[in-house]
């Protein structure tokens, strides 16, 4: 008998824990304004964490409420539950970087239906037709700028080389073809492939020495993610060619921005996430209004060298990893 | 004495305990843990439609829940059989993932659309997930390898393999047919197809561990193995059926994820081993083998699908949700302990004193697992 009581008290206490999270720590609702969801593509990453924090600015600004959710990994088995929770809340209007393009069409085409307005932000959909507007960066572009930042720092030409992830990844493949394209435009540059390295530092630094060994010409690699880039650099430096051949990375979260001036990488593609989620909100109250929304934005990018890191317009372009 | 009297009252929980006439009814149900984490489901699912009845209990909510757990279900009927003949089996995310990859390349060169080829991409995923059970069943049951590192071994591979084959790019060709009707689809009004096909699979689940000989042998298995050689059961044999079931259904989980998610998901899953395993055991299936019940599994593993969506809704942190997952699983276990320490007392082979708070596992389990 005493076990049995024993045994309720358990579950008792159990259910207790739940019910006293739920209430210690609901936030209090504010009555305002437009209530707006923001689910991120991961949680705790700085490219999110910025576009939150431009989400929460242009919010405030217009007097709306925000909540911020995302999954614990890119993952679209973990983000459809956490938007299907999120429209049975039946919010006026929902911001999401879907984590893939088929997983969530038909989620958010159904969330679409029930009257939430739906703006895409960085990434988006197979079909977005559904979507009040759809805010990213134009990836294509970002490979050019790579290009540009090439340019800048090896005027003289020479061989370029592509470094990615892996083959398939929409975003990425566009910087990667970016990239390629433009370095096949001009004639003192030589594009002498695309690689892949999976994300491991170790294959991007095999890569990096071994185009070193075939290719003496070799100047400048574009290394489209942050494992990349530093395996590049590995290279570079196990080659002893420290200082001859640069390395272009892409995004500017707090590592790469430490890569850059522990001059492991020369240059760095910033995105501007914070004026992706910005943005994205003022469409998403234009949306809930009833008003005109622009159906597509492209956002544009900043250079980070050595030379303009430390400079209030570099110190902007850098994500962060909290919002001040 | 004690393993008899024990396997009479696990296997036989419910039944034994009707015909009991001793037994208060408060004993009754404290003595079938299924029912007690019924009782804890209700009580979450009432404390979040209190704080949000529009939302979390709302028709959309409960069938969107429904859908998200139906997955989950389908791993954990498999699963519910290999724990409970006191076995382990972490191998089911990266099943899940390999058939679903084999499933989608058949269909693919067959055209990826109409049912023929959604019915022959389903054929592909069950005997994709049947071979990887088989491989597991052998290995553990014949070579004698704990279960354990069998399946740790398998995991790895059979999701390595998947990366092989597919150079790492998810697949994205499944017949809409697939996506709309099984998927997506209603059967009637608003009860989902996929809700309904994991129905089906808890009630043959349910019939073969509850109704059959086979069901029997499984807890028989769990309790005592050795016993089991020598009253004549081919217990190798059987114990590779029990992984092989494990594999179908991980097989069928993998092809339901097709139509549901649209791709194969090589990424994702990483936690659905452990999200199955604890959903089971918070079920009230013994870890020890010999007890465990297909309807404790469906409760344990409709609660982290609830408790997420609720913290959700009244906008609680969701990490949140590991943390109570991983105390029911303490507290699941702990109980468990108890409930085999009375089971060991009740058969009067006992000292009358017995171990502070029961905790000692050990010395109520004598069965051993590998």
């Amino acid at each position: 008998m005493k076990s049995t009581l024993k045994k309720s008290a358990i579950s008792v206490i159990s259910a207790g824990v739940i019910a006293g999270l739920s209430l210690g720590m609901a936030p209090s609702a504010s009555a305002a304004g437009e209530d707006i969801v923001f689910i991120q593509g991961v949680k705790g990453d700085g490219f999110y964490i910025t576009m939150g924090c431009g989400v929460d600015a242009a919010a405030k600004k217009a007097g709306a409420k925000v909540t911020t959710v995302g999954p614990a990994k890119f993952d679209a088995t973990l983000q459809k539950p956490i938007l299907d929770s999120i429209v049975a809340k039946k919010p006026d209007a929902i911001l999401i970087a879907p984590n893939d393009v088929n997983a969530m069409q038909k989620p958010l085409e159904n969330a679409a239906k029930q009257g939430i307005k739906i703006v895409l932000v960085d990434t988006t959909v197979k079909n977005p037709k559904f979507a009040a507007s759809a805010i990213s960066s134009n990836n294509f572009a970002g490979g050019r700028e790579a290009f540009n930042a090439v340019k800048k720092l090896v005027p003289g030409g020479g061989q370029v080389l592509g470094i990615g992830v892996k083959p398939g990844i929409s975003t990425t493949d566009a910087r990667d073809s970016g990239f390629k394209s433009a370095a096949n435009k001009d004639s003192k540059y030589t594009f002498i492939g695309q690689e892949y390295s999976d994300n491991e530092p170790a294959k991007a630094a095999q890569i990096t020495t071994a185009a070193i060994a075939a290719n003496p010409n070799l100047k400048a690699i574009f290394a489209s993610n942050l494992f990349s880039a530093q395996g590049a650099a590995t290279g570079i430096k196990q080659a002893g060619k420290e200082g001859q051949i640069i390395v272009v990375g892409f995004d500017a979260g707090p590592d790469q921005v430490k890569a850059l001036k522990a001059g492991t990488v020369q240059a760095l593609i910033a995105q501007q996430p914070y004026s992706i989620g910005e943005q994205g909100v003022k469409q998403a109250i234009k949306a809930i209004n009833g008003q005109k929304t622009k159906k597509k934005i492209t956002t544009g990018f900043t250079i980070l060298t050595k030379d303009n890191v430390n400079s209030t317009a570099g110190k902007a372009a850098q994500y962060l990893s909290k919002c001040s | 004495m004690s393993t008899t009297n024990n396997f009479k009252t696990s296997a036989k929980d419910a039944q034994a305990l009707l015909d009991s006439e001793k037994l208060t009814f408060a004993q009754r149900i404290s003595r079938v843990q299924a029912l007690q984490i019924v009782l804890v489901l209700a009580v979450i699912v009432a404390v979040f439609s209190i704080m949000s009845p529009d939302a979390f209990f709302s028709a959309f909510n409960l069938r969107s829940m429904a859908m998200n757990a139906s997955i989950f279900i389908v791993l954990g009927v498999g699963v519910t059989f290999v724990i409970i003949t006191a076995g382990i089996d972490l191998s089911i995310g990266s099943v899940l993932i390999f058939s679903s990859v084999i499933s989608a390349m058949v269909m693919e060169n067959l055209g990826a659309s109409g049912w023929t080829t959604a019915l022959i991409g389903l054929v592909a995923a069950l005997v994709s997930g049947l071979a990887w059970g088989l491989i597991n069943g052998l290995l553990i049951a014949k070579a004698n390898v704990p279960a354990f590192i069998v399946t740790l071994g398998t995991m790895g591979a059979a999701l390595g393999l998947s990366q092989v084959i597919t150079g790492g790019i998810d697949l994205y060709q499944i017949p809409t047919e697939m996506v709309d009707t099984i998927g997506f689809g209603n059967i009637i009004a608003e009860v989902p197809n996929l809700v309904v096909i994991a129905a089906a699979v808890c009630v043959i689940g349910g019939i073969l561990l509850h109704g059959t000989r086979f069901g029997l042998t499984t807890y028989a298995i769990g309790s005592n193995p050795e016993a089991c050689r020598r009253v004549g059961i081919k217990v190798d044999r059987k114990l590779i059926m029990i992984y092989m079931i494990s594999g179908i259904t991980a097989g069928l989980a993998g092809w339901l994820s097709l139509a549901f998610f649209q791709q194969t998901a090589i990424g994702g899953n990483s936690m659905t081993p452990l999200t199955v395993i604890a959903g089971v055991v918070i079920g009230g299936t013994s870890l020890f083998g010999g007890i465990g019940t297909i309807f404790g599994s469906v409760i344990g593993l409709l609660i982290p699908v609830v408790l997420q969506s609720g913290f959700i809704i009244i906008g609680v942190e969701s990490y949140w949700q590991g943390v109570v997952i991983g105390i029911f699983l303490i507290a699941a276990v702990y109980i468990d302990g108890l409930r085999r320490d009375r089971a060991a007392k009740g058969s009067g082979n006992k000292p009358k004193r017995r171990q502070v708070g029961g905790v000692d596992l050990g010395s109520t389990n004598k069965k051993g697992t590998q």
